[in-house]
């Protein structure tokens, strides 16, 4: 006998279907005796059952699956058996593993002898806490069912209490959400905070040197300004001036020349383009472009042409967000009124003249917004620099030098053998944390000016 | 058709229409329709909702023409010429006849951009002093000058509903159009903007010749000297309103104007 | 013209029609007013005369409440070409009908100053003189009730008739008076008996071009009236 967590919800569901059922016909029943009115229809009052049989039961079996392992291995350490385990390491966990796994039918045999005087108390322990966690489940089902079965009136209101169990579910599941962004936020504060402690944030955020492996007999310098601008030169300008025209003329001819036809097809392909994956977009940035853009720079005569240039990433990063920004532009133009359209039109403009002078104008706003959140989306893109870029990070102007950005530095810098208290390895959260405060700031930016467009038009 | 007194014979008619039909793809909206606009008059359309009286004002000023699988035959004339002739450009016919939409439709723009918007596309000021005497004269002739005079860099959009259709009617008329088409311009607002835009209405009278399509009668009855009715894309009765409205001749006018329409 | 379609608004219907039913009992109430007044007179019934002057106000009371109808309606249904006609219409003809209730009261309280006319000879032609206009403005009224612009021409035709009556009465009266002094001023009474009757006609004649319009927006024309002698109907009417 073990704990099958899935058959067992399986139970307590068709339990919960029971006591669905069960309540329905009772508030029938109870309504046609006393001739009342039900206050809530007899639905309500069996979901009101049956969400109290099933969710105390449910969240049980969640923390009782999470916690009964821990407790049978307890168990078993305390048996007599494992007085003789080795105290600590590798092959006390693997006596105990192969032990679990013959008690819990999962294999034949012991694999090591040791673990064979183990087997029969985890077997016990196993038992023993899949009936005490069944029973304990089952009771609790059966007490939520009961306690609400009992509480079935002609005007009990079922209904009221039923919605408001479904929205905290949803709240809850919300929350989830939420929770997780601010995990994630804490996590990268805790780390942050310690390379604060080895590393002014002023050096960070305002230094020009970025040497995190020069090692002695300088010291690590973490001045992340070159990263900053590697960062800003690929995604915010190279990056937009491919991205910007293209995503609006692309915008405009499909919201306003493209026959439908045309537009059933070329819509859903510039959409493809945006579920490319972005290590796709590396190669053909690293194994294309760059060369491509090598070869080019130095016929034209400039010096130290890299195969890693800022330029190459930069333009295949622009690439991959022109879906971006043609979709928010499309969105933005098509949120303009017709009745706008139709006003230029009427007084003779022609479309060209209609569409430079009155939708785009119109739709700024919007489209400002989806270009800030396409700003947002490129400094965070990390596979495209890591392959174009390069790693080095200069302090430069020129597209075909290589620059390198904050991501491609936080790949660096945690990838390989990395002992995770040096400030080599913290300074990888901290760039994260700027990077995580930069792109929130975008998006509530680009956010807020979405919003305020769209009530113009309401 | 019938027309019901003699002497609504217009000598001089702005536009005339022979025989229009309108097709939307496979759907007929208008179904041989003849009539003429006079110069010095407003001429109201009316009819139930779907009788293709807005569709037939689209058409005098091509408005259609950006509707996709829209087509119009017949002949449509504006001083004799052809309108849908080979010849006719579109940009020069939609400056000479202008439109009023629905709802107010201020360009994002301040005021006096909105009034300036159609004499700039059409060069109609070479100097900044004429733009301002013209947009000035606009806004006076819709009525709306005392009120915005001190404002003109403020945005059109955040006027009153009634001072955005005047707005809209300004910016229509600053490029001195022959005629005005109204498309139930005062659907979207309160009866005080609505007194406001008739009394306009029929001060413009004279200046341009002006049709509109409304779906209140009595703002029928109030601004217009010519009345036509259509029902199901078809002209039903066209005559002076005061005909229409104490004797219709045909029984399906009657129906309509004495609120027995089915 | 038959009414075929009823309004979308129901309660527009019932307006009318209540509007119709009462300027219909206003009618009936005429006509028996000058029926009675005619009786007293030609009996010289005076209680009967005195009923006829208190039964106008109840004329006059319905004058005012059909007023106030076709005013509410009009303020509030915005009438349009027939149902407008028909409002205006209805305000003028219950103007008239009062009228007429009006000169059969006149009629009424005359029989109280003759005492001795039942020797005129003029008082039989005047009872044939008053069941013609009894009859035209029962007709004049059914029309309106009908929509009939047919029966209101007719009525404007057989007006002739009553106003060649009055010819006769008056010349008749005249001569009476010429050859019996004493009873001039009896006969001065009847002569103005004979001058309501001929007015009434006109009223009825009234209503009549009143329901032409309703029913075709325009005006009768002087030759509909059949006072053309080429018209054949209207002899016919005559004979």
């Amino acid at each position: 006998m073990t704990f099958n967590a899935a058959a067992l919800l399986l139970l307590i569901a068709g339990l919960a279907l029971i006591g669905w059922i069960a309540g329905r016909a009772r508030s029938n029943l109870l309504a046609g005796r006393a001739q009342a009115k039900l206050h809530s229809r007899p639905q309500y009052h069996g979901w009101y059952v049956a969400l109290w049989l099933f969710a105390p039961a449910a969240l049980f079996l969640a923390v009782w699956s999470a916690v009964s392992p821990g407790l049978i291995t307890n168990e078993v350490l305390a048996s007599e058996a494992a007085k003789e385990l080795p105290a600590f390491g590798f092959e006390r966990g693997a006596i105990l593993s192969d032990a679990r796994n013959v008690a819990q039918g999962k294999q034949e045999a012991v694999r090591i002898a040791a673990a064979t005087p183990l087997v029969k108390p985890y077997a016990d322990a196993t038992h023993r806490y899949a009936w005490i966690g069944i029973a304990a489940m089952l009771a609790l089902a059966l007490a939520g069912g009961l306690y609400a079965f009992t509480r079935i009136k002609p005007d009990f209101r079922a209904r009221t209490r039923v919605e408001k169990i479904v929205m905290l579910l949803l709240l809850l599941a919300s929350l989830v959400a939420i929770l997780t962004t601010f995990g994630i936020v804490l996590s990268l504060l805790f780390e942050s905070i310690r390379f604060f402690r080895l590393v002014s944030p002023t050096e960070l955020l305002f230094g020009t040197q970025w040497a995190p492996t020069s090692g002695a007999p300088q010291p690590d310098t973490f001045g992340g300004i070159p990263l900053f601008w590697g960062t800003i030169l690929i995604g915010a300008i190279i990056a937009m001036i491919v991205a910007i025209p293209i995503g609006m003329m692309s915008a405009v001819y499909l919201t306003q020349y493209a026959n439908p036809r045309v537009r059933k097809w070329v819509k859903p392909c510039l959409e493809i383009l945006a579920g490319v994956p972005t290590v796709v977009y590396g190669y053909f940035a690293a194994l294309t472009v760059a060369p491509a853009l090598r070869e080019f720079a130095v016929a034209i005569g400039i010096p130290n042409a890299s195969t890693e240039s800022a330029l190459a990433a930069g333009i295949v990063m622009g690439v991959m967000i022109i879906p971006f920004v043609s979709s928010m532009a499309d969105d933005s133009i098509n949120a303009v009124p017709q009745a706008m359209r139709d006003g230029s039109l009427a007084l003779g403009a022609t479309p060209n003249e209609t569409i430079r002078q009155v939708l785009i104008p119109a739709a700024l706003p919007g489209v400002m917004g989806g270009i800030l959140l396409a700003v947002s989306r490129a400094i965070g893109e990390t596979m495209i620099v890591v392959m174009a870029a390069g790693l080095s990070a200069n302090m430069t102007a020129n597209p075909f030098a290589s620059v390198t950005t904050v991501t491609a530095q936080i790949v660096k810098l945690l990838t390989g053998d990395q002992e995770f208290d040096s400030a080599k390895t913290l300074a990888a959260f901290a760039l994260g944390l700027v990077l995580f405060v930069v792109t929130l700031l975008l998006n509530i930016v680009a956010l807020r000016i979405v919003k305020k467009y769209r009530e113009a038009y309401e | 058709m019938i027309m019901t007194q003699e002497d609504l014979t217009i000598t001089d008619p702005k536009m005339t229409a022979k025989g229009v039909n309108v097709f939307y793809g496979e759907k007929q909206a208008i179904n041989d329709v003849s009539i003429d606009v006079g110069t010095d008059l407003v001429t109201a359309f009316i009819g139930p909702s779907g009788c293709g009286k807005s569709t037939f004002l689209r058409s005098l000023n091509r408005m259609n023409d950006t509707v996709a699988g829209a087509k119009v035959t017949g002949r449509i004339e504006l001083d004799g010429e052809d309108i849908y002739a080979p010849s006719m450009d579109v940009v020069q016919l939609r400056a000479r006849v202008g439109m009023v939409f629905q709802k107010p439709n201020p360009f994002p723009k301040s005021i006096y951009d909105n009034v300036a918007y159609g004499p700039r596309i059409h060069g109609l000021a070479p100097n900044k002093s004429d733009l301002d005497g013209i947009v000035e004269k606009a806004l006076t002739r819709a009525g709306l000058w005392d009120e915005v005079k001190d404002r003109l860099a403020e945005s059109g959009t955040a006027l009153s509903g009634g001072q955005q259709q005047r707005l809209c009617i300004a910016r229509a008329i600053a490029v001195d159009p022959e005629v005005v088409l109204m498309d139930e311009p005062c659907s979207a607002l309160d009866p005080i903007a609505t007194a406001k835009i008739e009394e306009l209405i029929h001060e413009l009278r004279g200046k341009f010749a002006i049709v509109i399509v409304t779906h209140n009668m009595q703002q029928a009855a109030r601004v217009s000297q010519r009345t036509a009715f259509f029902h199901l894309g078809t002209l039903v009765e066209y005559g002076k309103t005061t005909d229409i409205f104490t004797n219709p001749k045909q029984e399906r006018t009657k129906d309509y104007i004495t609120g027995r329409y089915g | 013209m038959a009414i075929v379609n009823d309004h979308t608004v129901k309660a527009f219907d019932e307006d009318l029609n209540r509007l119709r039913g009462l300027i219909s009992e206003m009618g009936g109430r005429a006509e028996q007013a000058l029926l009675q007044a005619m009786t007293a007179l030609n009996k010289g019934d005076l209680d009967l005369a005195a009923q006829v002057v208190r039964d106008d106000k109840k004329i006059d009371a319905l004058e005012a409440e059909v007023e106030q109808l076709a005013v509410q309606t009009i303020a509030l249904r915005a009438p349009m070409a027939d149902d407008l006609r028909e409002m205006i219409a209805a305000l003028k003809i219950v103007s008239v009908v009062e009228r007429i209730g009006d000169y059969a009261k006149n009629i009424a309280k005359r029989v109280a100053l003759m005492d001795q006319t039942r020797s005129i000879e003029a008082i039989p032609l005047l009872m044939s003189m008053s069941n013609i206009v009894v009859e035209l403005i029962h007709d004049a009224l059914d029309s309106f009730a009908a929509r009939d612009a047919d029966l209101a021409v007719r009525v404007t035709v057989r007006d002739k008739n009553v106003d060649d009556f009055y010819n006769s009465i008056f010349r008749t009266l005249v001569t009476f008076m010429m050859e019996n002094p004493k009873l001039i001023s009896e006969s001065a009474h009847l002569l103005f008996v004979a001058k309501n009757l001929e007015r009434m006609g006109d009223h009825a004649t009234n209503i009549a071009e009143m329901v032409y319009y309703v029913v075709t927006g325009g005006r009768m024309e002087e030759r509909e009236r059949g006072e053309q002698p080429e018209d054949g109907a209207a002899e016919q009417e005559q004979g």
